[in-house]
């Protein structure tokens, strides 16, 4: 996350000679893609539309609203080309409003960490969910990301309260 | 070839035990463990398990669909480092 923008996805290289590329999508169902507002690193606004498994049309919003008519877009292979590897971006602001005791990962990732007394432990570097149940990383602390270990959510402070769970050792094998 | 049926789940012995003492205490706490080949068992259900990956304990926190599974599938031993786009997170 730069600067209020989320990385969504990365053009890659060109498809056919009509202007189409392959698109990469970071999105959790790669389809919502085409519903963010996006743009990229220098403020250009972009539409795509999908024409098959990660090919997609795309152009450029040149007008002041997103409509066809203020939309250029790429025709051809050459200037497809040109777009190869530009990231797409859309502002957090674009992302809908979660459900109650759902956070998006890019809110929480870079929140400060603090125990109940208020100690600092950190900042939260990762979230990681392998099918288990998500948890925060903190340093070198991994901590479920439960209502008993994770109790208090801040988002507009970016700061969250870690209860550590109490540490119990398995015999080695 | 699958394991004999007879031979009933493979488990480390030690798991048991340490699993019935952290239900017993009530506690919010993780139960470290190295044996990644252990098959879940429906006793460990609502237990929150550090599987080791080889560099760090991942907290698996163990539900009914998990049974049957290995601890180790749900620590894995390579780092993958996605894009977080608009994916979520939903506190347990």
């Amino acid at each position: 996350m730069s600067g209020g923008l989320i990385a969504m996805g990365v053009i890659g290289r060109p498809h056919g000679v009509r202007g189409l590329v392959r698109v990469t999508s970071f999105t959790a169902d790669p389809a919502d893609l085409a519903t963010y507002p996006l743009q990229d690193e220098r403020g250009r606004r972009f539409v795509l539309e999908w024409r098959g498994e990660g090919i997609a049309a795309i152009g450029e919003v040149v007008g002041g609203e997103v409509a066809g008519g203020a939309t250029r877009w790429v025709r051809d292979r050459d200037a497809a080309a040109r777009l190869t590897n530009l990231r797409l971006y859309a502002p957090r602001e674009a992302l809908p409003p979660a459900a109650e005791d759902e956070f998006y990962l890019a809110d929480l990732v870079g929140m400060a960490a603090f125990d109940a007394e208020g100690k600092a432990l950190g900042t939260v570097e990762a979230v990681h969910d392998y099918g288990a149940g998500a948890s925060l990383e903190i340093g070198t602390l991994i901590v479920p990301f439960t209502r008993a270990c994770v109790p208090e959510i801040d988002p507009a402070g970016r700061r969250v309260t870690v209860v550590p769970p109490a540490e119990v050792i398995g015999e080695s094998t | 070839m699958a394991r004999s049926v007879w031979k009933g789940p493979f488990v480390d012995g030690y798991l048991l035990g340490k699993a019935e003492a952290s239900r017993a205490s009530g506690r919010n706490e993780i139960i470290k463990i190295w044996s990644r080949r252990s098959t879940i068992l429906p006793q460990f259900v609502g237990l929150t398990f550090g599987v080791y990956n080889g560099r760090k304990f991942l907290p698996v926190q163990v539900n009914e669909n998990m049974v049957g599974h290995k601890f180790g599938e749900f620590s894995p031993t390579r780092t993958f480092t996605g894009h977080s786009a608009d994916k979520k997170a939903k506190r347990g």
